[in-house]
């Protein structure tokens, strides 16, 4: 019988200046925990994942700024954070791209899954809107994220 | 304005004779006449008949800009007939209408009647044009009995509360305040769109807004008192005329009347004056601070500094995401957070900040010795391990220590060293201590010598098993014997000398190689040199040669005949001689 794969022992022990991020990606990690464990009392059914989203979001940009603005960390250790599940690499991916940059979730933009073939409502530039309309997309709760605003 | 009254049929007046009343398909009644075979929809009334006819041929024109409307402002007052009848169309005619069918209502009829069948005319022509009506009032500066209404629909016009006056075109003396007003409203409206109001100024706004909504409604009031004065002079009688407003504010009218009892000329109070000389402070003030940062003499570069240094006394740590960063608060107090003006800019300067210091710690931790990772699990090994637990055991009891956490140590690697110490700890100690003694020998002078401590041994030392195997009371004795029997480093200056030798070599190494440079250099100028004077020699000799091939070819019949000249000046010397 093979013996059985712990998390500790397939993990490969993480590259050097980790421990300058590990404190942050912790308070990330228990945001989340605090986030999926969070009551759904008084909320709408779409509401509920949203803090969800935007946490993600928010660890994703911070590795995602680290490595590419900031130049901060390794390569190596930008890789073992992706393999690792700290950061989303298809989100970061998009954020490359022109008028992608600040992306808010990937089902924003994926048009295949909205009746009229068309991105969410956060996508529409802020001077496109009527004046004064708040919006709030209902993916992920974003108020706007086109690259204009 | 919601939809029709549902009227008591009792309460209507008899239709004239010849009309009947039908119900259409769509649920409207509709009035039908058999002699004239005329159907309306509009419930046709016995007394005001002919009125109504002179009414249909001259159908009250749309709404139109009183701009182009008002040739002479003074004829006509806006405020009698939009405010009280909600359509807004300043017709003289319409006027007249109005004035007529309450004199004719008023002395046939009893009140009620009179006016519903008013009102229902109201309403009738209500459908046909679209609504307007007074929605703001504003106190003009320095103008004092003027305000400024703003209607539903955007127009404007004036309006002088003492003598009930009104105009679409503003005066001139006027002009000049409404101009100021729309200055004021401006900077207002640039201000709320820079977010720079503090909270108290939002209060403020909140209050404002509050008195206008309370200003709208007493102006409807008030109106009604001035259709009041202007079609029968009298207060009781006007508490009818009402009807001739709205739905709604029929619900709301006991208040109303109430406060329609009041004097107009407490009324000013609503916009009062010391809003308005709140605005004018508060635009002073904002002038000030303006004048105040441009008369700063700090730079942008000055007020980047200024906030980086903020940064640093506040030991951030610059892998933190900014959102943290301000929601520690921290920065808030200071002064220099306030030196760049927007979050945009700090954010940028945070991000220039953090990047900095990233690389700066980098480098740091570059040039700082790296401590093997072996030293403190050591450490651990030789407070922690008993030859009474196995290595699994051991493990599980002390996973929770960062030594047994440390991941860059593999588990294999802690397992050996373990069992290993383990065996050694049960060898007697006299083998122990040999191998101990053995181990410092073992070690070159310029590490371990009379200088050296026992907390600064090499780490050739801390990392060997032999170093750990006794226990710590008897082997610090016996290594602090050991190093007082060394001799006191005078390998440090053959070190040092060795450094220095080595490092003139490298000197000498890089003169010669400069030196060797200079001297390939040199060569190569000079071959660059003989090149160029060959080329030089070559274009020379080519020159001449050009030269020559010139002076021969202009060598033609001009010089054959010069040199034929010459033979024959000579020729006639000759002959002169001659003769």
């Amino acid at each position: 019988m093979p013996p059985t794969r712990t998390a500790a022992r397939s993990k490969k022990p993480p590259p050097d200046g980790f421990e300058d991020i590990e404190d942050t990606l912790l308070e990330f990690q228990n945001k989340m925990k605090d986030a999926e464990n969070a009551s759904h009392e008084g909320k709408k059914k779409y509401e509920m994942v949203w803090p969800i989203f935007q946490i993600t979001h928010q660890r994703s940009r911070y590795i995602y700024e680290l490595y590419y603005e900031k130049e901060a960390m390794s390569k190596k250790l930008y890789d073992w954070l992706l393999k690792n599940g700290y950061a989303d690499a298809n989100l970061i991916a998009k954020w490359k791209k022109q008028g992608y940059e600040k992306l808010c979730c990937l089902r924003c933009i994926q048009t295949k899954e909205t009746n009229f073939s068309a991105t969410c409502i956060c996508r529409v530039p802020r001077d496109q809107l009527k004046e004064g309309q708040d919006i709030q997309c209902v993916n992920c709760g974003c108020r706007g994220c086109s690259s204009g605003d | 304005m919601a939809s029709l009254p549902a009227r008591p049929p009792a309460g209507r007046p008899p239709l004239p004779p010849g009309w009947t009343e039908h119900k259409a398909p769509t649920g409207h009644t509709y009035y039908y006449n058999k002699e004239t075979k005329a159907s309306t929809y509009t419930r046709p009334i016995a007394q005001p008949q002919n009125f109504h006819s002179s009414f249909a041929a001259a159908p009250p024109p749309a709404s139109r800009p009183p701009s182009n409307y008002n040739p002479n402002a003074d004829l006509f007052n806006p405020l009698a007939t939009p405010l009280t009848n909600t359509n807004f169309n300043p017709n003289p005619q319409q006027q007249n209408f109005q004035r007529q069918n309450f004199h004719h209502a008023t002395p046939q009829q009893d009140h009620g009647g009179g006016h519903r069948g008013g009102h229902h005319n109201f309403q009738e022509r209500r459908r046909q044009q679209p609504e307007d009506r007074p929605k703001h009032r504003y106190d003009i500066p320095n103008c004092q009995p003027w305000v400024l209404v703003k209607t539903k629909l955007g127009r404007r016009f004036v309006w002088n509360k003492d003598t009930n006056e009104s105009f679409w075109k503003f005066p001139p003396d006027i002009m000049k305040g409404v101009v100021e007003f729309d200055r004021i409203e401006r900077e207002k409206r640039e201000r709320r769109q820079r977010g720079e109001q503090s909270e108290d100024e939002n209060d403020t706004m909140a209050d404002i807004e509050a008195e206008i909504a309370a200003a709208e409604e007493e102006i409807s009031a008030e109106v009604v008192e001035v259709e009041g004065d202007l079609g029968m002079e009298n207060e009781e009688e006007y508490e009818e005329m009402e009807v001739t407003d709205d739905e709604e504010e029929k619900i709301e009218n006991p208040s109303k009347r109430q406060r329609t009892e009041e004097p107009p000329e407490d009324q000013p109070l609503e916009m009062g004056e010391d809003d308005i000389a709140w605005q004018l402070a508060a635009m002073e003030e904002g002038y000030d601070e303006e004048e105040e940062e441009e008369g700063l003499p700090l730079t942008e570069e000055d007020c980047k500094a200024l906030f980086k240094e903020l940064l640093d006394d506040t030991r951030t740590n610059p892998y933190t995401p900014w959102e943290k960063v301000l929601d520690s608060g921290l920065l808030y107090d200071d002064e220099r957070y306030k030196a760049l003006p927007t979050m945009k800019a700090r954010k940028d300067c945070w991000d220039e900040w953090s990047r900095e210091k990233i690389h700066f710690l980098k480098e740091q931790r570059a040039k700082q010795e790296k401590t093997d990772p072996k030293i403190p699990y050591f450490a651990f090994l030789q407070s922690h391990a008993t030859p009474k637990l196995f290595w699994q055991e051991f493990r599980r009891k002390f996973k929770k220590e960062p030594e047994m956490k440390d991941t860059k140590i593999s588990d294999k690697d802690r397992e050996k060293w373990y069992r290993e110490h383990i065996n050694r700890l049960k060898l007697p100690q006299s083998t122990l201590k040999s191998d101990l003694s053995a181990l410092l020998k073992a070690q070159p002078l310029a590490l371990l010598n009379r200088s050296t401590t026992l907390n600064t041994l090499p780490s050739s030392i801390l990392t060997d098993l032999r170093f750990i195997s006794l226990p710590t009371s008897t082997r610090d004795s016996l290594v602090e014997t050991f190093i007082s029997t060394l001799p006191p480093a005078p390998e440090d200056a053959t070190a040092l000398a060795e450094d220095e030798a080595q490092a003139s070599k490298r000197q000498a190494e890089r003169e010669r190689r400069e030196r060797a440079l200079a001297e390939r250099e040199r060569r190569v100028r000079e071959d660059k040199k003989k090149q160029q004077r060959d080329l030089q020699y070559g274009k020379g000799r080519l020159r001449e040669e050009e030269m020559e091939i010139e002076r021969a070819m202009r060598v033609g019949k001009e010089g054959l005949r010069g040199q034929l000249g010459n033979f024959e000046g000579d020729g006639k010397g000759d002959k002169r001689r001659d003769e």
